[in-house]
C-alpha cells in the first residue's frame, strides 16, 4: 500500500492518462474513502463478535468480568445448553415466532402495495402518509404505546371493550396469559414491519410495464391470475430480498419482546436473542449467554447467505 | 453507481462522526494538585433534594480538600449498571446499594474490604439488616446506611366515615375493615398484584419462607404448603381495591394513585406520605400510619426490612476521600437528619430513641421488630432481576391454579441460586 502509493505520488511523466485506469493498477483513493467504514465496521462488529466468541470457550461469570482471569473451559458452555430442554424449546419457539410473523408480513404488505397501485392519487397519499408515520415512530415509543394500550387499569383496549359490553375485559391482565402476550407482540411487530415491505414493493409493482397488464385483460385474465402470473414472476428477486430482510429482522428482534414481556409470562415469548440477554444480564453467566449468541450468529448467517445469494444474482440480471 | 458512491462517502461520514465521539471523554482527577472530586451514586428516593443541598453544604464547609459529584441513579436496571461500573477503570467512589443486592457485589472481588473502619463506625451497633447483607464470608463490604419497612398508610378520614375507629390489628379485623372500605367508587386498599416484599411478609407470618438452604444448595419454597396460604391470603385482600394484577408498585406510581383521593389504603414505607402530600396537598393531616397486622392481636405482620449499604469499588482511586464521606453520611448527626426528613430507621439501634414521637416512623418500629430478609446469598440479585415471584402472583391473581404456578416458579428461583457453582 505504501509502496503503491510512493508511487502514485512521484510525479512520473504519464504517457497516455486515461489507458491507465482501465489497465486496472491499483488506485489509492477508493481504498482511502471506504477505510473508515471498514475501520469503523472491525471496531464495532467484528471485535465484539471475536470477543464473544472467546468468551463463550471460557468460564465468564461476574467475578471474571470485574477481576479478569477467565479461564478456557472448550465446549463446556455448549454442551450445557446443548444438553438443556429449554434451550431446544426456545429455539423452537424463536423459527414459529419469525414463520408466523414473517407469513403476516409478507401477506399484508402484497395487499397493501396492490392496494396502494389501485388507489387514486389522493388516497395512495394519504395511505402512503401513513405508512411511513408508522414506520417513523422509533421501535421503543411504538412499543412503550403498545404497552399502554393494553394495559389492564387503564388501557383503551379494555376501556373499548367494555363500553362495546364486554363487561369481563374490566380489568382484563393481557400480559398475565402466554398466548395473548405473545399474539400481541406478533400483532405489533407486524404493524412495524408492514410499511417497510409494502412500500418497497409498491416501488417495485410501478416498474411492470401497464401493457402487459391490458392485453392480460384483454385476454380476460382476472386479478388474482395477474398476479400469480405476471407481478409475482416478474419481482420475484424483489420478494425473495423482502423475505430475507424480514426473517432477519424478526428473528433478531429483542427491543418489542424485552420491553413487552421480558420474555414471559413463563416461558412464553422467550426467544433466542431474549434467552442470551437474560442468561448474561439475569444470571450473570457471560459464558452461556455469549455462547448462546454465537448459535444465533450461526443461525443468522445461514440467513444471509441465502439473502446474498439473491443480491448476486439480482446483481448479475441488471 | 453514482448512488453506490454517494452512500460510501455517507456512510464514511457517519463513521468518522462516531469515531470522533468516541475519542473524547471526561478528564477526572489530577492527582497532584487541588481537592479530590469523589463520584458518588445515590439511589432514587434515598435523599430529599432538600436533605442533601444541606448535607453537601455542611460537607463542602468542612471538608475543603474533597469535592462531591452526587448522581442520582433509578432503581430499574441498576444490577447491570453497577456491575458495569465495578468492571470498569472509572468506577464511581461510593455506590449506593440495595441490601438484597449488596451480596452479589461483595462476592464478585470488585469491592474494597471495610472490616478495619467498623470500629470507627461503631458497628457493633448497626442494625442486622443491614450489617448482615453487607458482611460476606466475615469481611465487611457494605457499610449500613438507612433501612425502612412497609406499612399500611392510610386515609383518617375515610375511616373515620366508614366508622371505623381503631386500626385493625389482626388479619380478621383488617380484611372486614377494608371490605368495608371498598365502597362507593373507593378502594379499601390498593395493592398492586406484584407487590412480592408484601407477599414475603404473609408467607413469613405463615411460617413459610421464599427459599430455603438444604445443606449447599438453595431450593425455591413458594411451594410449601404455608407459602400457598400467605399467597391466599395476599389475594384476598388484593380484591379488595381496583390494584393491577400484572404490575407493581412502580407502575404506575402507587403514590400517585393514593394521592388521586379514592384509595383508603396502601402498603408502602412511611416516607411515601411525603410524596402522596406532595402530589395532592389536599391530603396533609388525613394521612395515618399503623403496622401491617399479623395473625393475632399480640404480633404485627411479619416485614421485610428494606434499605441500603454504601460501598467503595476496588476501582475507586480515591478510597480514603470515600471514607470520608461514608463517614459523614453514616455516622450520628447525619442519620438522624435522615431518619427524620425522609422517615427511615437509622443505622445504628442507639440512634433509633432519638427520631421517635413521628407516628409512621413508630409504626414502622413496631413493624420492625418482626423484620426478616430476603435469603442471603450472592446470586438472590439474580433472583430479582428475572422475578419469577411476580409472575407467579400475576398467575394465581388471574386464576392460575396456585401449587403449579408456585412450582414453575421454584424451578427458576432454584437454578437462579443455584447458578455459578
Amino acid at each position: 500500500m505504501a509502496l503503491a502509493q510512493l508511487e502514485r505520488t512521484a510525479p512520473a511523466p504519464e504517457p497516455d492518462p486515461p489507458a491507465r485506469a482501465r489497465r486496472g493498477r491499483p488506485r489509492v483513493l477508493p481504498y482511502l474513502l471506504i477505510a473508515p467504514t471498514v475501520l469503523g465496521m472491525a471496531y464495532l462488529l467484528i471485535y465484539p463478535l471475536i470477543r464473544n466468541l472467546v468468551v463463550s470457550f471460557q468460564k465468564f461469570g461476574i467475578a471474571q468480568l470485574i477481576r479478569g482471569g477467565a479461564d478456557f473451559v472448550g465446549f463446556d458452555n455448549y454442551r450445557a445448553i446443548f444438553t438443556d430442554d429449554k434451550f431446544w424449546s426456545v429455539v423452537g419457539r424463536t423459527f414459529a415466532f419469525t414463520a408466523i410473523n414473517v407469513v403476516l408480513i409478507m401477506v399484508l404488505s402484497t395487499l397493501v402495495a396492490l392496494l396502494i397501485d389501485a388507489l387514486g392519487k389522493w388516497m395512495r397519499f394519504l395511505l402512503m402518509g401513513g405508512l411511513v408515520l408508522a414506520w417513523a415512530i422509533p421501535v421503543l415509543a411504538a412499543t412503550t404505546v403498545f404497552q399502554w394500550l393494553f394495559q389492564s387499569q387503564l388501557g383503551v383496549v379494555n376501556w373499548v371493550l367494555v363500553k362495546l359490553g364486554f363487561t369481563q375485559y374490566d380489568g382484563y391482565a393481557w400480559f398475565a396469559d402466554g398466548t395473548s402476550t405473545f399474539a400481541i407482540i406478533v400483532i405489533m411487530i407486524v404493524w412495524q414491519s408492514v410499511p417497510f415491505a409494502a412500500l418497497t414493493l409498491y416501488a417495485a409493482i410501478t416498474t411492470v410495464p401497464k401493457e402487459i397488464y391490458e392485453s392480460a385483460s384483454m385476454d380476460g385474465a382476472g386479478p388474482v391470475r395477474m398476479f400469480g402470473l405476471i407481478t409475482f414472476p416478474i419481482l420475484r428477486p424483489m420478494f425473495g430480498l423482502i423475505l430475507c430482510l424480514e426473517v432477519i429482522w424478526v428473528f433478531k428482534s429483542f427491543v418489542q419482546i424485552w420491553v413487552i414481556s421480558q420474555g414471559g409470562p413463563g416461558d412464553a415469548t422467550l426467544t433466542l436473542p431474549v434467552y442470551a440477554y437474560q442468561i448474561a444480564q439475569s444470571l450473570n453467566r457471560y459464558d452461556l449467554g455469549a455462547a448462546i449468541s454465537m448459535v444465533t450468529v450461526l443461525l443468522l448467517t445461514v440467513v444471509l447467505l441465502a439473502y446474498f445469494r439473491q443480491l448476486f444474482k439480482e446483481e448479475g440480471e441488471l | 453507481m453514482k448512488f453506490r458512491s454517494l452512500a460510501v462517502a455517507a456512510v464514511a461520514a457517519l463513521s468518522l462522526t462516531a469515531l470522533a465521539a468516541c475519542g473524547s471523554s471526561g478528564d477526572k482527577n489530577d492527582a497532584s494538585s487541588g481537592p479530590k472530586t469523589i463520584d458518588v451514586w445515590l439511589m432514587k428516593g434515598s435523599v430529599s433534594d432538600d436533605f442533601l443541598k444541606r448535607f453537601t453544604d455542611d460537607f463542602a464547609a468542612k471538608h475543603t480538600d474533597v469535592k462531591l459529584n452526587v448522581q442520582i441513579q433509578e432503581w430499574n436496571g441498576i444490577g447491570p449498571k453497577i456491575i458495569g461500573a465495578l468492571a470498569s477503570k472509572d468506577a464511581p467512589d461510593v455506590i449506593e446499594v440495595g441490601n438484597t443486592q449488596v451480596a452479589q457485589y461483595s462476592a464478585s472481588g470488585g469491592v474494597r474490604d471495610l472490616t478495619d473502619k467498623k470500629a470507627d463506625l461503631q458497628g457493633d451497633d448497626w442494625i442486622e439488616g443491614l450489617a448482615g447483607p453487607g458482611n460476606y464470608e466475615g469481611k465487611q463490604f457494605g457499610i449500613p446506611y438507612y433501612a425502612a419497612n412497609r406499612v399500611v398508610v392510610y386515609r383518617k378520614d375515610l375511616f373515620a366515615a366508614a366508622g371505623i375507629t381503631t386500626p385493625p390489628k389482626t388479619r380478621e379485623e383488617w380484611l372486614a375493615a377494608t371490605a368495608k372500605l371498598n365502597t362507593g367508587g373507593n378502594q379499601g386498599i390498593y395493592l398492586p398484584g406484584q407487590n412480592f416484599y408484601v407477599l414475603s411478609g404473609f408467607i413469613w407470618d405463615e411460617g413459610g419462607d421464599l427459599a430455603v438452604k438444604d445443606g449447599e444448595n438453595w431450593k425455591g419454597a413458594l411451594s410449601s404448603p404455608e407459602a400457598l396460604k400467605g399467597m391466599d391470603f395476599y389475594k384476598q385482600i388484593q380484591a379488595l381495591g381496583k390494584g393491577p394484577k400484572d404490575s407493581d408498585e412502580a407502575k404506575p406510581t402507587q403514590t400517585d394513585v393514593f394521592a388521586q383521593g379514592k384509595v383508603a389504603q396502601m402498603i408502602a414505607v412511611p416516607g411515601a406520605a411525603e410524596l402522596i402530600v406532595q402530589a395532592n396537598p389536599a391530603l396533609k393531616d388525613k394521612l395515618g400510619f399503623f403496622p401491617i397486622p399479623g395473625k393475632t392481636a399480640d404480633k404485627p405482620g411479619a416485614v421485610f426490612t428494606g434499605g441500603s449499604d454504601l460501598i467503595v469499588p476496588e476501582a475507586s482511586d480515591a478510597p480514603d476521600a470515600a471514607y470520608t464521606f461514608i463517614k459523614e453520611l453514616a455516622g450520628e448527626k447525619w442519620q438522624v437528619d435522615l431518619a427524620k426528613s425522609m422517615k427511615y430507621v437509622p443505622n445504628r439501634k442507639a440512634l433509633a430513641s432519638q427520631v421517635t414521637g413521628d407516628e409512621g416512623t413508630s409504626a414502622m418500629a413496631a413493624g420492625a421488630a418482626n423484620g426478616k430478609a430476603t435469603p442471603n446469598s450472592p446470586n438472590w440479585a439474580a433472583v430479582e432481576a428475572k422475578n419469577p415471584i411476580k409472575e407467579y402472583q400475576t398467575k394465581v391473581l388471574t386464576g392460575g391454579d396456585p401449587a403449579a404456578a408456585a412450582q414453575a416458579a421454584d424451578a427458576i428461583i432454584t437454578e437462579a441460586l443455584n447458578s455459578g457453582k
